[in-house]
């Protein structure tokens, strides 16, 4: 019995897709907004003179960066509810999920672009008078933010793909929705394929973007 | 206008300011000269409190800067620092630069910094550049628009390290002119500088410092034309043989 390819599968399959990317859509952009919130509280936070709020954020950067994404987000969905006597929604879990998640990793992105600034910048504008926090928001995070767009729209690159492992707690997002006509139709190598060609136009649209957005820092930068 | 007493700077192990007192009165310019390392950028450093010192005291304009209870954000107003590597703001046009200050620590309004802003580019010879970038600049320029950007705040004093060390040497007597300008009009100045044709023209008084101690100190007259020390004659020695 040999295997067909079958086109018509494929057109098919690509509009009942559409719920799922809506889902996918609105998770990663929930995550990542909650997400650069705290990653970068969390990355000032790593730049702190004072040792025990360092020692915080890094405990929270080291704890995510150094566990896979699926535990932390079966930890959150099923093994939280199970302390706090608490259930949330698989897709309120997934917003979660993503934004704890990334928020570990644009902390050390917010990090790094800071540190990365001249320290020249600093003092010339301590010289002239402004508060440490004068200094930084007049000054290093205006450059430093700059030098955050391409690892910013990395990591939307990377959380975007991350949902699909939401398929774990159920959410409707774009890998589930797949699983779901596969349960069906049970023509694996169209849907997957079809999936796949779906996270990588998105992947591609972002990549896209961010080009343009460097492309229009740069010039900026010239002038 | 600053007044210097018994300054010690250790970092780590390395003791780097060993006991410096020095007096600088208003209106008064002083020039630092000294070989590499010796510790000149430290002191102008310890003045404005980009260091911490480790023992001593410092006095500017009669606020005592180690005392914890002193504003130290209005005092390093009050001392205007040009750096060599001028540190420009890269992403703020020449205006923007020389107005932060008055606008966020003097608590001018944009327009009235603007025209004072206006004004001080002019007087450095830059009226063209206001809504030039710093990239855009040469490094004389550059640090034209840094002296500019220290003296919007009006600040009693202006401490200069090294200000020409990064200019190429065509460069070098468009922003020596400024400050020949700024000492003229009474501005109290203290230039650490290897320009020793400057410090022998403008200067009120020369300080040789060398192993984080003052070596030779006097008018600039008396101080190249009759060394004493003999460190002081080499380290003139050396400077002359490489002009
Ligand atoms: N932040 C610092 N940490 C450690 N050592 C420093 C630091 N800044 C300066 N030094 C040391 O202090 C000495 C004097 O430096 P500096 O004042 O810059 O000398 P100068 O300006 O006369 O060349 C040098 O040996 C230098 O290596
Ligand atoms: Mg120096």
């Amino acid at each position: 019995m040999g295997f067909k390819f079958q086109w018509g599968v494929v057109l098919e399959t690509f509009p009942l897709l559409l719920s799922g990317v809506k889902l996918t859509i609105i998770i990663t952009i929930g995550g990542l907004l909650f997400g650069f919130v705290l990653g970068v509280a969390t990355g000032l936070m790593k730049l702190s003179r004072s040792l025990p709020v360092r020692s915080l954020a890094g405990a929270y950067v080291e704890a995510i960066r150094g566990t896979p994404l699926i535990v932390q987000v079966m930890f959150l969905y099923f093994g939280v509810p199970m302390a706090v006597g608490l259930r949330i929604r698989p897709m309120t879990a997934g917003i979660i999920a993503i934004a704890v998640n990334s928020g570990a990793y644009i902390a050390e992105i917010v990090r790094g672009a800071v540190q990365s600034i001249d320290p020249g910048q600093i003092e010339a504008g301590r010289s002239i008078g402004l508060t440490r926090a004068q200094t930084m928001r007049y000054i290093i995070w205006p450059q430093a933010f700059r030098r955050m767009i391409p690892p910013l729209g990395n990591q939307f690159i990377i959380s975007l793909k991350d949902t699909s492992l939401l398929v774990v707690i159920g959410v409707a997002e774009l890998t589930r929705v797949g699983q779901e006509i596969i349960a069906v139709n049970f023509r694996a190598f169209e849907v997957w394929l079809t999936v796949g060609i779906v996270y990588l136009m998105m992947t591609l649209t972002i990549a896209r973007f961010l080009r343009m957005a460097e492309d229009r820092l740069a010039q900026r930068g010239k002038r | 206008m600053i007044r210097i007493e018994n300054l010690h700077k250790r970092f780590g192990g390395l003791e780097v300011i060993r006991g410096i007192d020095l007096h600088v009165t208003p209106g008064e310019v002083v020039c630092i000269i000294g070989p590499s390392g010796s510790g000149k950028s430290t002191v102008l450093r310890c003045i404005n409190r980009l260091e911490e010192i480790t023992a001593g005291r410092i006095i500017v304009d009669g606020s005592d800067i180690t005392d914890p209870k002193t504003n130290i954000n209005q005092v390093r107003a009050e001392a205007g620092m040009v750096f060599q590597q001028f540190n420009l703001f890269p992403h703020m046009t020449v205006l923007q630069n020389v107005t932060l200050g008055p606008v966020k620590v003097r608590r001018m309004k944009r327009a009235a910094a603007d025209t004072l802003g206006r004004e001080l580019l002019a007087k450095v010879g830059l009226a063209e550049k206001t809504g030039s970038y710093p990239d855009q600049l040469s490094g004389g320029q550059k640090q034209r628009v840094a002296i500019a950007r220290s003296l919007a705040l009006q600040p009693k004093v202006m401490l200069f390290d090294e200000p020409t060390s990064a200019l190429d040497p065509e460069l070098v007597g468009e922003v020596l002119e400024v400050m020949k300008r700024l000492a003229a009009e009474g501005m109290t100045m203290v230039v650490v500088t290897h320009e020793m044709g400057f410090a022998r023209e403008v200067a009120d008084r020369v300080i040789f410092i060398d192993q984080g101690v003052i070596q030779e100190e006097g008018p600039p007259k008396a101080f190249f034309s009759n060394p004493r020390n003999p460190r002081l004659k080499d380290f003139l020695g050396r400077v002359v043989a490489n002009l």
